[in-house]
């Protein structure tokens, strides 16, 4: 199995738009002259995924991540570029291939509306061919991990989203696929509901090497759970790697505060240590931003306390939010033609979105 | 022939399922198939108040008039018991995007869409068509009982007829968005099928026997039963003429899932 579970290759998916003018008017135009355009939604696109690999494939709203996935389990076609899954090429061999895989669209239930959860169960049962002594038995572990036994007898339609997003999840491992696609599973959870999805994911990933690709917005989730991350921008794969990579070379930060007995004379905006300046947050309280790759955060505290009776004190770094928010911001300001290119923030070691870094 | 029964258990199963979940509201169930029943007996009375001014509609009798029309109620019943997701492919599949649903499963497309609802009170123009039939044998000189034992597969082929024309109608609207469009005035064509064929003028005849070939569905299939020597050539060519309908059908929805997976809408 040393074949990757996943490959892709320059994946490129542009959809026909047919702009409309605003207004009667416009509506009127476009029955006689459509103006047509194109628009590309996923530029360019690859990665590969090794069996067992359970990936992040996060980016903001529109920028394709929904449509790479919709290609990748075999609903739409490609306009070029390569895909092979598992062996499959999978909008070409969609049914067999279907049997390979488990997909959970967090907005949109898998299961049948109406009838209650069990019977949704035994359909699909039936569908994968699922043997009598497997189904059991993986029940039986569903319901260890996302207690859905006492939801088995209520229709889908009845249920909370946590409710009905466990058993999505459930119902997509029941044929137990060693490719699983997690379209948003986290989305609209409480914070309890979240932490079991998660527990699950991970308990099903180490048992049976499941190879998940997950998008989401809430990138806990990534946190939790993914140790490589692929962030995609206007259709193209802006960072490829570790999370803690995509940190470093974007936002090197080390944050240290640090509170006096009390404000210096003048209570003053800026606090000048060494080489570095701190900002005011509140009387008495200051805040010190690192570069990394200039100095160690130990070199800087122990400059702090060397001069300043300082009380408490305490690092942290940037959040993955922050970290990415600020990628999303640069990239945008880089697709300007006319802007000026992103100096102030910009990490040097920001990728073009035309090259991939790996880190 | 694996997956024949595949494709047959799954659709037993489907259909369980899913007349449990309906028959959980007994009242509505009642409800819907009471309006089904009455609907059909007033289209009936007007074929009898027709009759009782025209005691020799065309040169047929009036137990043979029962015939036709308790045969009609065969195909129609059927179809109508399978085909209620396709009036609403468009708006339930394609707008809301259960379709993707559909796509990520290792089953036909088609038969998915087909068989997760069902209108389970059609199920009763089944059996008061059989009842119809009952009676008019009952009252008819001669009727061949070969022609009498091979009806019920000839009503099988009338629904396959049905749903692939409807079918037909429906996967236009991978590539149109106005789906009101026309499936309704066709619909409206299959009442045509309660009279004998001989009543119509030509062109009437001619829609019915080609383009939209309803008369394969409820008339020619009566001609070995009731002896119609003339309609026997067409009698045989009902098998034919569902399957072809079918496979056209089939051929149509491929191309508008392709078509689907190129657009996504």
């Amino acid at each position: 199995m040393s074949d990757p579970a996943v490959r892709v290759r320059d994946l490129v998916k542009t959809f026909e738009v047919t702009k409309k003018a605003p207004g009667l008017s416009g509506a009127l135009k476009g029955l006689f002259r459509a103006e047509r355009g194109t628009l590309t939604a996923v530029d360019r696109v690859s990665f590969e995924l090794v069996r067992g690999e359970m990936v992040g494939y996060i980016g903001p709203n529109g920028a394709g991540k929904s449509t790479t996935i919709k290609m990748l389990t075999g609903i739409l076609t490609p306009t070029s570029g390569e895909v092979s899954c598992l062996g499959f090429v999978p909008w070409r061999e969609r049914r067999a291939y279907a049997r390979s895989i488990g997909v959970v669209f967090g907005q949109r239930t898998q299961l049948w509306w109406d009838i209650a959860v069990v019977e949704s169960f035994q359909l699909l049962r039936e569908i994968y061919g699922v043997s009598g002594a497997d189904y059991e038995r993986r029940m039986k572990v569903f319901d260890d991990l996302l207690e859905i036994g006492r939801l088995l007898s209520q229709p889908v339609r009845k249920l909370s989203l946590g409710e009905r997003m466990r058993c999505d999840l459930a119902a997509s491992l029941l044929h137990e696929p060693p490719l699983l696609f997690l379209d948003e599973p986290t989305i609209g959870l409480d914070v309890v509901a979240k932490a079991n999805v998660r527990a699950f994911l991970k308990e099903a990933n180490r048992r049976l090497s499941t190879t998940v690709i997950l998008t989401t917005h809430d990138l806990d989730d990534i946190e939790e759970l993914c140790e490589r991350v692929v962030l995609i921008d206007h259709g193209q794969v802006l960072w490829d790697g570790s999370l803690r990579g995509l940190r470093d070379e974007h936002l090197p930060e080390a944050r240290i505060r640090f509170d006096l007995p009390q404000p210096p004379p003048g209570d003053p905006q800026d606090l000048v240590i060494g080489p570095w300046t701190a900002g005011r947050l509140s009387p008495g309280r200051y805040l010190l931003a690192v570069d990394k790759r200039e100095a160690s955060s130990a070199d800087v505290i122990r400059e702090i306390v060397r001069g300043l009776p300082v009380l408490d004190l305490a690092v942290s770094e940037p959040d993955i939010e922050e970290v990415v928010s600020r990628i999303y911001r640069e990239n945008a300001a880089l697709r300007k033609p006319d802007a000026p290119p992103p100096s102030e923030g910009a990490a040097p070691g920001f990728v073009s979105h035309r090259g991939v870094r790996r880190g | 022939m694996r997956r024949v029964r595949f494709h047959a258990r799954l659709l037993a199963l489907y259909f369980a399922q899913y007349a449990k979940a309906r028959l959980a509201y007994r009242a509505d169930f009642a409800a819907a198939a009471l309006a089904s029943f009455l609907g059909t007996a007033a289209s009936f009375s007007v074929v009898l108040l027709l009759f009782s001014r025209f005691p020799h509609l065309a040169g047929w009798t009036f137990p043979e008039i029962v015939f036709l029309y308790g045969f009609s109620l065969l195909p129609y019943g059927l179809f109508s018991v399978v085909s209620s997701n396709l009036w609403e492919f468009a708006d339930r599949y394609l707008v809301e995007g259960r379709f993707d649903r559909i796509l990520l499963r290792p089953v036909s497309p088609l038969f998915q869409v087909l068989f997760e609802s069902f209108r389970l009170e059609s199920l009763q123009e089944v059996a008061t068509g059989a009842v119809a039939i009952g009676w008019a044998v009952s009252r008819l000189p001669d009727v061949s009982p070969l022609g009498l034992a091979l009806l019920p597969l000839w009503a099988v082929f009338g629904a396959v007829l049905y749903v692939s024309v409807f079918g037909l109608l429906t996967a236009a609207s991978f590539w149109v968005e106005d789906r009101v469009g026309l499936a309704p005035p066709v619909f409206n064509l299959m009442s045509f099928g309660r009279y004998p064929i001989t009543i119509y003028d030509l062109k009437v005849k001619l829609l019915l026997s080609t383009v939209i070939p309803f008369a394969f569905a409820s008339f020619y299939p009566t001609a070995l039963a009731l002896r119609r020597g003339e309609y026997l050539p067409y009698f045989w060519a009902v098998p034919l003429v569902a399957v072809v309908f079918a496979l056209l059908n089939v051929a149509l929805w491929r191309r508008g899932i392709a078509r689907y997976g190129s657009t996504g809408s």
